[in-house]
C-alpha cells in the first residue's frame, strides 16, 4: 500500500516529483554518459561535450574492447575474460544453489539438536570480511593443486556462497509449517522423495532469487578472481581493471566504457528481465546478511 | 485390527516433562478423544503414536504389535491435520493418492481408490483443482480423504475441525461420526472443544499437565469426575464449586442472607471422611426455577438474589452468590424473566442427587 | 538397516558444509589469526613474534591513512546513503506515476560491479575530460574539479561512487518497510490531526527503526570490505591516499610479500566488523524473546 495523506499535501507534490525526476536524471546519467563515450571516437570525446551524442557513431571501441584491447601484455580483448567469467560463474551458481537448497531443507524442516547452532554458525560467514580467508585459502589452492585455475575458483566461489545461499532456502523453507513434512512422512514418503514430491515444485521464486543473486555475486565478484586466478583463467572483472590501466599508446576512454558495458551487461541484463526477483534477493539478503 | 496401548509413555523436551508415565488401552474400533487445554501434552501424545516424536520412555502397541521405534510410514496409521497440511503444488487427486505412490501402489488401483473416496466425501468435482483453489471445508474434505484413501489400522485426527466455522464444524462432526459407524476403524481425536468430545467419543481421556486426569465414557466423564479439573473442564456452562461446610453430612449453604442445609444421597461418606469443609460440585442445569409438582427426595427449594440474568435461547443462566462465591443455574427463558422484573429474589429447586464433592486443598473427588 | 540411514539424511546432508564451514571459515580465521603473530613474509612460517606484526601496522603511516579512509569513507558513505535512500522512498511511496520506472533507475547500480562503477567514475571525474570539462562547455572556465587527482580529496570521489551505487538499495530496503507500515495507523493518526511531516517522524520511522538497523550493518559490511571499487576508481592513489584497509591487506599480502602484517590488517578488519554486527544481532535476538 501506497501511503496518501488525505489532508492537502498537494503543495509539494511538484517538489516530490522534481525531486525524483532530478535524482533519476542523475542516477541515470553515468549509463548514459558510458555508452555515448563508447560509441565516440577518440577525436571528439577530446573536443566534444561530455554529455552530447556522438556525432558519428562507431562500433570501434566495442570491437577492440572485445577482440584487441590489451590487458597487461595480451591484447586480445576482453572476450576470453568474458568465457573465463561463465566457466566459473555456471558451476559455481548451480552448485552452491544446489547445496544451499539441501541444507535450508534441513535446517528448516528437519532440525535436530545442534542444527539451529550450525545455521548460526553459517550465518556469520555472510558477516566476515573474506581478507581475513585470503591467505590460507590461497594455500590451500596451492596444496591441491587449483591455483590460478577455473575449478580453483569455482570452488572459492561455492564455499562462499553457500552461507548466502543457505540462508536463502532456510528462510524460505522455515515458513512452511512443519506438518506439510509431517503428512508426507506419514504417506510414507523419505527424506528426499519429501524434497523432490513436495518441497521442490513450490520453490521455483527462491531458485530464481538464489541463482540471481549468486549469478550478480560470482560475476561482479573481483577480489577472488585477482587473487585467485593466473593470467590465462582470469574473470572479466579482473581483465576490465587491467585493461583500463594497461596505457599502451594513448588513453582510449571509448575503449574502456565499451569494456565496461560488456562486463556489466549480463548483471545488467539479469537486472531488466527479472528486476523483481533481484530486489527481493537483495532485501532478503540485507534483512539478515 | 486396531487395538492400541499405550504404555508407560513419557515425553521430556529437555528438562521439561510434556507426558508423564501414560497409560491407555485403546480397543479396536473405539473412537478415543484426546482432549485437554493447550499445552496439555494431547497433540504430543498423538505424535507419539504417530511416530512423528520419539517417547523418552515407555511402550506404543498398534494391534498387538510393538511400534515404538517403527517410522511413521511403517505404522499403518493415518493422520488429519489441524492445518491440513495439503500439499499445496499437487491437485486434489494426487494429494488423496500420494500416499498409494509412496507405496507403489500401481496407477490403476490409485485412481480406483480415489474415485471411491471422492464419492464418498463428495468432492470428486474438485480432482483437478489445487488446494488453494478449495474453501476451508473443501480442504478438510480432502485431508479426511488423503486419511481414508490408504484405509488405516488408525486414523489420528489432530483437531481436525477448529478451522471451520460454527455452523460447518457441527456437520463435518455428524459426517465424521457416520463416517466412523460405517468403517469401524480405530480414531484418536485431539480436541480443545469439550462438546467435540462429548458427543463423537466412545472414551474421552482428560489430560493435563502430561497426566491423564481421567479416562472414561462421556457420561463418565460429566457425571462422575474423577477431579475437580475434569469437572471444571467438562460441561459448558461450567460445573458450580462452592466451598461450604459440613455438618451431620449435610451442607451448610447461605444464599439470599438465608442459611440452607442440603441433603445429599453420599451423606454417609460425608460424615465418614471427618472432613468438616468440602467443595460441592454442581451443575447449571441442577439449579433451576422452584416446580411446586417436581419436588422429590433430594430436591431443596431456596430463595435467591438474581444478580445477572443471561438469555441463552432455550434456557437462561442465572446468577447468584451461595457462600459469597458466584454460581449459575439453568432456568426456562420466562423464569429468568421474571427473575430479573420481579425484585430479584427468586424461587429455585437445588437437585443435590448428582452432586459431587471435592477435598479443599487437592480438588480429588470426596468419595 | 534403510531405515537408520534415513535417519542420519540430515545429519548426511549438512556434513559437508559444515565441515567446510569448519575448516575454510573458522579453521581459516584461526589460521590467519595465528600467521598474525609470526613473522612469515613470502610463505608461512612459525617464529612468534608476538605483536610485533600488530606494533609495525599500526607504525605503518599507510595503514593509519587507510584507517582513516576508512572512517571519512564509512561515516560519509553510510550517512549519505541513508537519508537519500530515505528521501527517496518516501517520495516515491506518495502514489508516484511511474514509479516502476523511477525505482528502476535508482537501483540498477546495484547490479553493476564495484569494477564497472570505478571504471565509470573514474572517466567521468578524470580532470581532463569529465565534468571539469563539461562545466568549462557550459562557459564557467574557472571551474575546477579534480579529486580525483588532490591526495586530500581522492577518498571522497570514492564515496561519491559507492553512494551512486549503493543508495538505491537503502531506498529498496525503506520503501518494502513503507508499503509494510499498516495503513490503519496512518488513518489514526490523520483522524487525530497530525501532519504528514509529524506522522512521519513521530509515526513511521519508529516503527521502520529495524530498517535502520539492516540497512546501516549492510553498508558497514559493504564499506569495510570495499576493496574493487578503489582498486579501479583510485587505485589507492594519489600515492596511497585513497587506500582502505581492504587494498592495504591486498597490497601489503600478495604484492609485497609481507605476510604476516596482511593477516594482522585482515585480523582487525574482521573485528572492526564483530564490533559492529555482535551488538546489533544481540540486541535483535533480546528483542524477539
Amino acid at each position: 500500500m501506497s501511503h496518501t495523506f488525505a489532508n492537502g499535501f498537494n503543495a509539494g507534490r511538484a517538489f516530490i516529483y522534481a525531486t525524483l525526476v532530478f535524482f533519476a536524471l542523475l542516477y541515470i546519467s553515468p549509463l548514459y554518459i558510458i555508452l555515448t563515450t563508447s560509441f565516440k571516437d577518440i577525436e571528439e570525446i577530446r573536443s566534444g561535450n561530455l554529455l552530447a551524442l556522438p556525432d558519428e557513431p562507431t562500433l570501434y571501441a566495442w570491437i577492440k574492447a572485445w577482440g584487441s584491447a590489451c590487458t597487461g601484455s595480451d591484447c586480445n580483448g576482453l572476450a576470453p575474460f568474458f568465457w573465463n567469467s561463465i566457466r566459473i560463474v555456471i558451476p559455481a551458481v548451480l552448485i552452491s544453489t544446489i547445496i544451499g537448497a539441501l541444507n535450508g531443507y534441513v535446517l528448516a524442516q528437519w532440525r535436530f539438536r545442534g542444527s539451529d547452532m550450525l545455521f548460526g554458525a553459517l550465518l556469520f560467514g555472510c558477516f566476515i570480511p573474506f581478507q581475513v580467508i585470503l591467505l590460507p585459502m590461497s594455500i590451500l589452492l596451492g596444496k591441491m593443486g587449483l591455483a590460478n585455475t577455473i575449478s580453483g575458483l569455482v570452488m572459492v566461489h561455492v564455499i562462499y556462497g553457500i552461507a548466502f545461499t543457505t540462508l536463502f532456502f532456510r528462510n524460505y523453507y522455515v515458513a512452511i509449517p512443519s506438518d506439510l513434512t509431517k503428512a508426507a512422512k506419514l504417506d510414507g514418503a523419505g527424506f528426499f522423495s519429501i524434497f523432490t514430491n513436495v518441497f521442490l515444485p513450490m520453490s521455483t521464486p527462491i531458485f530464481v532469487v538464489t541463482i540471481i543473486w549468486q549469478f550478480t555475486q560470482i560475476w561482479n565478484d573481483f577480489l577472488f578472481g585477482v587473487v585467485y586466478s593466473g593470467s590465462g583463467t582470469q574473470p572479466i572483472t579482473v581483465a576490465l581493471n587491467n585493461l583500463v590501466n594497461t596505457s599502451v599508446g594513448g588513453k582510449e576512454y571509448n575503449v574502456d566504457m565499451a569494456a565496461a558495458v560488456i562486463a556489466a551487461l549480463p548483471t545488467l541484463l539479469v537486472y531488466v528481465v527479472a528486476g523483481k526477483y533481484f530486489v527481493k534477493g537483495l532485501t532478503a539478503g540485507a534483512v539478515k546478511g | 485390527m486396531g487395538a492400541i496401548d499405550i504404555i508407560n509413555v513419557t515425553k521430556s523436551f529437555g528438562d521439561t516433562p510434556v507426558l508423564k508415565n501414560i497409560n491407555l488401552n485403546i480397543k479396536d474400533g473405539e473412537f478415543l478423544i484426546l482432549v485437554g487445554p493447550s499445552g496439555c501434552g494431547k497433540s504430543t501424545l498423538m505424535n507419539t503414536v504417530a511416530g512423528l516424536e520419539d517417547v523418552t520412555s515407555g511402550q506404543i502397541n498398534i494391534a498387538g504389535r510393538d511400534v515404538t521405534n517403527l517410522s511413521p510410514k511403517n505404522r499403518d496409521i493415518a493422520m488429519v491435520f489441524q492445518s491440513y497440511a495439503l500439499y499445496p503444488t499437487m491437485d486434489v487427486r494426487r494429494n488423496i493418492s500420494f500416499g498409494l505412490e509412496m507405496r507403489k501402489v500401481p496407477k490403476k488401483e490409485r485412481n480406483q481408490t480415489v474415485d471411491r473416496i471422492a464419492d464418498l466425501l463428495q468432492i470428486s468435482h474438485l480432482l483437478d483443482r489445487k488446494p488453494s483453489q478449495l474453501s476451508g471445508g473443501q480442504r478438510q474434505r480432502v485431508a479426511m480423504g488423503r486419511a481414508l484413501a490408504r484405509s488405516p489400522k488408525v486414523f489420528l485426527l489432530d483437531e481436525p475441525l477448529s478451522n471451520l466455522d460454527a455452523k460447518l464444524r457441527v456437520e463435518m462432526r455428524m459426517e465424521i461420526k457416520k463416517m466412523h459407524k460405517r468403517l469401524g476403524t480405530t480414531i484418536i481425536y485431539v480436541t480443545h472443544d469439550q462438546i467435540e468430545a462429548m458427543t463423537l467419543a466412545d472414551r474421552i481421556a482428560v489430560l493435563s499437565e502430561g497426566i491423564v486426569q481421567q479416562f472414561g465414557t462421556p457420561y463418565e466423564i460429566y457425571n462422575d469426575p474423577a477431579n475437580r479439573f475434569v469437572a471444571d473442564f467438562m460441561g459448558s456452562p461450567a460445573m458450580n464449586f462452592i466451598e461450604c461446610d459440613i455438618e451431620d453430612g449435610r451442607l451448610i449453604v447461605e444464599t439470599d442472607g438465608q442459611d440452607y442445609k442440603f441433603e445429599v444421597p453420599d451423606r454417609d461418606v460425608l460424615q465418614k471422611s471427618g472432613l468438616k469443609r468440602v467443595v460441592l460440585g454442581l451443575r447449571p442445569e441442577m439449579i433451576t426455577e422452584a416446580k411446586p409438582d417436581q419436588k422429590r427426595q433430594f430436591t431443596q427449594e431456596i430463595s435467591m438474589l438474581v444478580e445477572e440474568t443471561e438469555p441463552m435461547g432455550a434456557d437462561t443462566m442465572v446468577t447468584g452468590l451461595w457462600n459469597s462465591t458466584e454460581i449459575q443455574g439453568r432456568v426456562s427463558p420466562e423464569a429468568g424473566h421474571a427473575a430479573k422484573l420481579n425484585d430479584k429474589h427468586t424461587l429455585l429447586h437445588v437437585d443435590t442427587s448428582k452432586a459431587v464433592f471435592f477435598h479443599l486443598e487437592t480438588g480429588e473427588r470426596v468419595r | 538397516m534403510l531405515a537408520r540411514i534415513e535417519n542420519y539424511l540430515p545429519k548426511i546432508v549438512l556434513a559437508p558444509t559444515t565441515v567446510v564451514m569448519v575448516v575454510c571459515m573458522y579453521g581459516f580465521i584461526a589460521w590467519t589469526a595465528v600467521l598474525s603473530f609470526t613473522k612469515s613474509r613470502m610463505l608461512p612460517q612459525w617464529d612468534f613474534v608476538g605483536w610485533d606484526q600488530y606494533e609495525r601496522l599500526f607504525n605503518n603511516p599507510r595503514w593509519l591513512v587507510a584507517i582513516d579512509n576508512l572512517g571519512i569513507f564509512t561515516l560519509l558513505f553510510i550517512a549519505i546513503s541513508l537519508v537519500l535512500g530515505l528521501v527517496l522512498a518516501i517520495f516515491l511511496d506518495r502514489n508516484i506515476r511511474a514509479e516502476g520506472a523511477i525505482r528502476t533507475i535508482y537501483l540498477y547500480p546495484m547490479a553493476v560491479s564495484f569494477i564497472v562503477t570505478g571504471t565509470a567514475w573514474k572517466w567521468i571525474l578524470n580532470p581532463g575530460l569529465g565534468i571539469e570539462k563539461l562545466v568549462h562547455d557550459f562557459g564557467f572556465t574557472d571551474f575546477e574539479f579534480r579529486w580525483l587527482v588532490e591526495s586530500d580529496m581522492a577518498i571522497y570521489t570514492i564515496v561519491i561512487a559507492a553512494v551512486w551505487q549503493s543508495s538505491g538499495f537503502v531506498m529498496a530496503m525503506f520503501l518494502a518497510g513503507l508499503r509494510g507500515v499498516d495503513d490503519n495507523i496512518v488513518k489514526a493518526a490523520e483522524i487525530d490531526g497530525a501532519s504528514p511531516a509529524r506522522i512521519y517522524w513521530h509515526i513511521i520511522l519508529p516503527i521502520m527503526r529495524p530498517v535502520f538497523f539492516s540497512s546501516i550493518i549492510v553498508l558497514t559490511h559493504i564499506a569495510i570490505k570495499s576493496f574493487d571499487l578503489v582498486q579501479a576508481l583510485t587505485g589507492g592513489g594519489p600515492g596511497y591516499s585513497s587506500d582502505l584497509p581492504a587494498n592495504f591487506m591486498y597490497t601489503f599480502a600478495f604484492n609485497r610479500a609481507q605476510m604476516g602484517l596482511g593477516a594482522a590488517s585482515a585480523m582487525i578488519m574482521l573485528f572492526s566488523v564483530l564490533a559492529i554486527i555482535v551488538p546489533f544481532l544481540y540486541s535483535e535476538l533480546r528483542e524477539k524473546k
